[in-house]
């Protein structure tokens, strides 16, 4: 019995690649370094795939870095060596960008696949959560911006339609002076390794009161943990906070975070871990703009 | 039909386009200086450069890499560079089993190429992406260090 070869499409522009998206449900391939693994087939097996393949890793159309007034967008096809290279994306995103995996997979590995294959232990996510960006789908019918919170749904669940692909990541008012942002992956080693707990905090300070605060935390849920109710009961609130402000807001996330055991940790550490992440970056003496 | 340049040579190949380029180099090219170490991405044994960028040929399906440059270790032997690493990797004693060795190559060549003056830091991280059962890496950081002194001016 001859198998049915999986059908594969690379056309040179972006417009060709959406008409036949809107005809053909397609499984869309930026670096692969996720759907590789996932369909691994073995040696000397071509991949055997549940749809036809199609390529966008070569499309000049998802690759630009621009500025668009205060806000900064990032074509979804950039690798992370490009991004690391790029003068316009912030030291914030580059310090998480250097955390994932190695070269090589940074040579690859696109921000548009990290966001699309929607990994609780996403190491870009906790940062793009608060950073509030926005994603831009493009299809036949044209532009939909959403907010990347509610485009991630679970795990690997994503609200995009057939006909759609993801072509920029928005991160508004990125340019606005005076926020501190910091990323901070805990696993097993320094380089190459899956995160057991990612934590990104933003706050923008005006002397000494809080304008305003974010938080998220990856790899403790099925997807970024967020409370935007915690979040503005510490807006107005001066520098260095008060260890009561502490206290409260640490006991609120140990109510949201519902971390699972797997091969990499355990639940408890975990949340332990997730907390005093969060105790740490609230018990600043200051924060210096980046 | 995938057209391609290897090693300086203008290639094409009629293999399904979700063959893996790491299958394609070693069952129809015969190149097998390229190993399968995980086939996943994690061990970096089948590293090669893509348009000059390391990287992992059991993540690359051939329908990508149609108009790339391929380059493996086997069209790095002649190089002045790979003599470098090669004696130097010697000297360190930065051998055993050899089943790491050409991978590790490409990445100290990638490694060196951007930064021909590591730290010992970031050499690790330069091989991060490559794993070794056999010399616990000290070996092969000093071999990577000798490599970029002797080589000065040539990285
Ligand atoms: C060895 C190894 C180590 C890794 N280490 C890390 C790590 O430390 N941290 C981390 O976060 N990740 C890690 N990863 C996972 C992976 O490299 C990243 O998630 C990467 O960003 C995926 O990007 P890609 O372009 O390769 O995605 P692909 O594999 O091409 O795609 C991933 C998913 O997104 C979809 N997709 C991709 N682009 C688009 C688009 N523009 N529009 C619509 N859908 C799209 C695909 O259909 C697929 O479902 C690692 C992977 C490997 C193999
Ligand atoms: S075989 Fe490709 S990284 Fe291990
Ligand atoms: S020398 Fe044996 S795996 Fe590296």
């Amino acid at each position: 019995m001859v198998e049915k070869m999986t059908a594969t499409y690379r056309f040179d522009r972006l417009e060709q690649t959406l008409s036949q998206l809107n005809r053909e449900d397609c499984l869309i391939m930026a670096g692969g370094t996720d759907i590789m693994v996932l369909h691994k087939s073995g040696r000397g097996v071509p991949l055997k795939l549940p749809k036809p393949l199609i390529f966008i890793d070569h499309l000049s159309e998802l690759k630009q870095v621009f500025q668009n007034h205060k806000d900064i967008h990032i074509g979804a096809c950039c690798t992370y060596s490009e991004l690391l290279e790029h003068p316009l994306i912030p030291v914030s995103l580059k310090n998480a960008i250097k955390t994932i995996a190695a070269p090589a997979i940074r040579n690859r590995g696109t921000l548009g696949g990290n966001i699309c294959n929607a990994s609780p232990a996403g190491d870009t996510l906790p940062l793009l959560y608060v950073y509030n960006a926005k994603l831009l789908l493009r299809s036949v019918t044209g532009d939909r911006i959403v907010e990347i919170s509610d485009f991630i749904q679970g795990p690997r669940r994503v609200q995009r339609y057939q006909n759609e692909i993801l072509a920029e990541i928005i991160l508004p008012s990125v340019l606005e002076e005076g926020a501190y942002v910091v990323f901070e992956k805990v696993g097993n080693r320094n380089a190459d390794a899956i995160a057991k707990v990612g934590f990104a905090g933003y706050i923008r300070i005006n002397e000494a009161r809080i304008e305003d605060v974010r938080f998220a935390f990856g790899a403790v849920g099925p997807t970024m943990v967020r409370s935007i109710d915690i979040e503005r009961k510490l807006v107005g609130k001066t520098i260095p906070l008060a260890d009561a402000d502490i206290v409260q807001v640490v006991a609120g996330f140990d109510k949201i975070i519902r971390p699972i055991d797997d091969q990499r940790s355990t639940a408890t550490y975990r949340k332990t871990v997730a907390l005093n992440l969060l105790r740490y970056f609230l018990s600043m003496k200051q924060y210096q703009a980046n | 039909m995938i057209k391609f340049t290897l090693n300086g040579k203008t290639e094409e190949t009629n293999a399904p386009a979700t063959t893996r380029l790491l299958d394609l180099l070693r069952d129809d090219f015969e190149l097998i200086g390229t190993k399968e170490g995980c086939g996943e991405g994690e061990c970096g044994a089948c590293s090669v450069f893509v348009n000059n960028l390391l990287q992992n040929s059991c993540l690359i399906p051939i329908g990508s890499i149609a108009g790339a440059e391929i380059q493996t270790i086997e069209g790095i032997l002649e190089t002045k560079k790979f003599k470098i690493l090669d004696e130097s990797y010697s000297d360190a004693g930065g051998v055993q089993c050899g089943y790491c060795i050409p991978g590790m190559i490409m990445a100290s060549a990638a490694l060196l190429s951007k930064n021909p003056h590591p730290s010992k830091a970031e050499i690790r991280e330069g091989i991060s992406g490559n794993l070794c059962r056999c010399t616990g890496y000290n070996m092969i950081v000093d071999a990577i260090n000798q490599a970029a002194k002797k080589g000065d001016g040539i990285w």
